[in-house]
């Protein structure tokens, strides 16, 4: 184990703890083993595989948010509109820092087994919480501190010192604000749902945010268009509501002399919010540390659905009962798997929504009429750019373990579990979304797109199939940890998503061809039964004679 | 005693004396895993009073504590820090010097043969080596009451025999040793008290032999099997049996 700079720092605040009856050499001894963790994040299997990967994986994905703090770079220069600036730049950063505290720190905050081998000790619980707040403070002021560094010194170039000044005070505010506020959030999910609601409840969360990141960045964007004019800010009482807006008004203050009731009141709420929040929690914490029993505690048995409709589908689509076992297995786990959700949801809400964002941006240049003659229906491709992501995560559970059951189990076709996952993927995930975009673009296009449609449809299950093809392995889906789904974006990535654009090219030269895009439907239609067949093939006798050969399909 | 708007434990009433190993049994569910979390101060809002070394443990001074070593039920602990590390890191926390954790977890490792994995993480260890380790991190500031929450999980026949032994002479010396287990031929051998638990009841309190006296039952898992009122055993199992074969109408295939 060795020094931590960081805790060097705290050492700074030694006497500070000690007045509030912290246990000083606990809280630093709990904290050291805490940041020796941290860095073993990283599974030891990487040191296997000849990929060295040590030390704190976390501070080395830091630089990502030196470059999105580039993104705040612009509103340093429109002007001295602060309270427009301003306002907008910590709408960024508490969205930011936000998304990083539940993403990254919820495991920190509800880490269980804090309870069993601390609580345990003769540890006071105050220095127990102080540990685990500060523990969480470090990292975030990595984060901030990151994101904030780049806008920091362009301000003191281009603003002086004293923006820089009010700047600093007003981030070390809002990450307080950030970090107590999320614990507030969980206490109070945490107070009324138990353990299992929490986890799903904070998987939503994470998704929605990964995808308001993306989306709202586009908006952004656009509103920026708007923010070039210079307009006079009129105060409504709602804006009270906004914290953004609370961290622009100092700004207005002190550097434009801005002394309205309104700004005055917003800067007091920016300074005030924090520290009682802090008082809140601190007050609260107890009862959120004794409610984290029930993470632990959680035998509630689920109301088990009917799953009719996978039946369904499993029946329609696959042949042998294997494959069907398999594709209901899928579908299962599709839906209940936290981990998946999270890594592919954000992708599948993209998909359904960027097809629609662009015919929005367009329509601000010209009518729905006009937009409904031409090609832009062929955004819908972008339903398509999940595919690549989604199928390389199958092979992945985060209750990878139990896939010793597909070696053990007497299974035929191998083969059957892969091409069943695949099967499931685009019925239960893509086929829907295909399906509202589909029929939103033939309200705006007219059915004269059905063929297209048709075509799009058909691409997806061939790019389907490439994808798996160019990641096969042997593996069966789901038996795999998410540790080893790290770096999804690697050059076959890249590669598969240009493969997209291949299909969509490809679609263009068929509409400049008359009948063009019916032959290419047949041939797509083709391609499709021979792929499959080719991917996944069956082997007949071993279907017909159940159980008394040994099947050995290899691919 | 209730706690969380449920009731689990009810009128559990037990006076522990130095020096005694006390083998708290029970079915599932029965309330053990709660009475020694109540005791360690992780559940609090029960109703009732816990008095520890003569400490009403609601106050919340957690300094009680320094006087008890625990074995939680599932080996739980945090998996990525080697032994050393963790056993090091727990003995500070009981307040012990650094150095001292240090050469006294080394002492104890070589004990149970596990000196050489002393710096590999606990994540890799099997379950009993990863019981061990716990053991002795329950052990390591030389305590006087003992939590040992099925201690014997995952350890083979000769480590248990070991463990056996350590119970009875660390109770000799006048350590006070609380634990649960579902090894009833265990209990039955080492506990100089046994304390029966149904349905957060105490159902039965004495020696195995005061237990004997009371059902005329011969072992331990007969006692238990009385007083937990379980006696169709034998029909369960060849009912289980049945649908296994699949000749029974509910088998439901």
């Amino acid at each position: 184990m060795r020094e931590f700079k960081s805790l060097k720092f705290i050492a700074l605040f030694k006497g500070l703890f000690r007045r509030f009856g912290v246990d000083y050499e606990v809280m630093m001894l709990i904290l050291r083993i805490k940041l020796t963790m941290d860095e073993r994040r990283v599974p030891t299997v990487f040191n296997e595989m000849g990929k060295k990967k040590e030390g704190n994986q976390f501070l080395k994905s830091l630089w990502i948010y030196g470059i999105y703090s580039l993104l705040l770079l612009p509103f340093l220069f429109i002007g001295e509109n602060y309270i427009f600036q301003m306002s907008i730049m910590f709408g960024m950063i508490l969205f930011i820092l936000m998304t990083s505290m539940i993403a990254d720190f919820t495991s920190v905050l509800l880490d269980v087994r804090d309870k069993n081998v601390l609580q345990t000790k003769p540890v006071d619980k105050k220095t127990i919480t102080v540990a685990k707040t500060i523990h969480i403070m470090i990292y975030m002021s990595f984060v901030t501190g990151a994101f904030v560094a780049l806008p920091l010194f362009v301000g003191l170039y281009r603003h002086g010192p004293l923006f820089s000044l009010v700047f600093l005070v007003e981030i070390i505010l809002a990450m307080l604000l950030v970090v107590v506020l999320t614990s507030l959030l969980y206490l109070f999910v945490l107070r009324y749902f138990d353990g299992e609601r929490l986890k799903d409840i904070i998987n939503y969360v994470q998704i929605l945010l990964s995808v308001g990141l993306v989306v709202g960045y586009q908006v952004l964007i656009r509103a920026f268009e708007f923010s070039d004019l210079n307009i006079n800010y009129s105060f409504s009482w709602w804006h009270f509501l906004i914290p953004p807006i609370w961290y622009g008004a100092p700004f207005e203050m002190v550097l434009n002399g801005n002394t309205a009731w309104h700004m005055i009141a917003f800067t007091v709420l920016a300074v005030l919010v924090p520290i009682v929040a802090i008082f809140v929690y601190s007050r609260l914490m107890p009862s959120f540390e004794r409610n984290l029993e029930k993470m632990l505690s959680d035998t509630k048995s689920r109301r088990p659905g009917p799953h009719l409709l996978d039946g369904f589908w499993a029946k329609l689509l696959c042949r042998s009962k294997e494959e069907q076992v398999f594709f209901r297995f899928s579908a299962l786990m599709m839906k209940k798997e936290r981990e998946f959700k999270l890594k592919t949801f954000p992708n599948l809400a993209m998909s359904l929504i960027f097809p629609f964002l662009f015919i929005f941006n367009e329509l601000r240049i010209r009518s729905l009429a006009d937009i409904s003659e031409g090609n832009m229906f062929l955004f819908i491709y972008f339903c398509n750019i999940m595919i690549p992501g989604t199928i390389f995560m199958l092979k992945f559970s985060g209750s990878y373990k139990g896939g010793w059951i597909f070696r053990a189990a007497p299974i035929e076709r191998e083969s059957a579990a892969f091409s069943a996952a695949i099967k499931a993927f685009l019925t239960k995930l893509y086929f829907p979304i295909f399906l509202v975009v589909g029929i939103a673009y033939i309200f705006i296009f007219s059915a004269r797109i059905l063929p297209d449609l048709g075509v799009v449809l058909l691409s997806a299950i061939l790019h389907s199939l490439i994808t798996y093809r160019i990641m096969k392995d042997e593996d069966f889906p789901y038996t795999r940890s998410f540790e080893f789904a790290q770096d999804p974006g690697s050059a076959r990535m890249i590669l598969l998503t240009f493969i997209l654009g291949a299909f969509l090219g490809v679609h263009f030269i068929a509409r400049a061809i008359d009948y063009g895009i019916y032959v290419y439907l047949v041939l797509l239609i083709v391609a499709v039964f021979v792929g499959w067949r080719k991917t996944f093939p069956e082997d007949r006798k071993v279907d017909d004679v159940k159980g008394t050969s040994k099947a050995e399909v290899e691919m | 005693m209730s706690y969380g708007g449920k009731q689990v434990l009810n009128g559990i009433n037990l006076e522990v004396q130095k020096g005694q190993i006390i083998g708290y049994i029970g079915p599932n569910g029965a309330g053990k895993s709660t009475t020694v979390k109540i005791m360690l101060g992780l559940i609090e809002d029960y109703k009732g009073k816990v008095v520890i070394f003569g400490q009403d443990i609601s106050t919340g001074d957690p300094s009680y504590k320094r006087r008890i070593g625990y074995v939680p039920e599932n080996a739980e602990a945090y998996d990525n820090l080697t032994a050393m590390e963790y056993l090091v890191f727990i003995g500070e926390l009981y307040g012990l010097d650094q150095a001292f954790a240090q050469g006294k977890a080394e002492s104890l490792l070589q004990q149970f043969d596990l000196i050489d994995v002393r710096h590999a993480r606990l994540s890799s260890f099997s379950k009993g080596m990863k019981q061990k380790v716990l053991i002795i991190s329950s052990l390591l500031h030389n305590p006087d009451l003992l939590f040992w929450d099925e201690p014997l999980s995952g350890l083979d026949a000769n480590s248990m025999m070991v463990i056996q032994e350590i119970l009875s002479q660390l109770a000799k010396e006048g350590k006070t040793i609380f634990y649960s287990s579902h090894i009833m031929d265990l209990v039955e051998k080492i506990s100089n008290r046994i304390v029966l638990l149904v349905n957060g009841k105490v159902v039965a309190d004495g020696s195995f032999e005061e237990l004997q006296e009371q059902s005329e039952e011969g072992s331990l898992s007969g006692i238990f099997n009385q007083l937990t009122g379980f006696t169709e055993h034998r029909e369960k199992a060849a009912h289980f049996v049945s649908v296994v074969r699949g000749d029974h109408d509910d088998a439901g295939v």
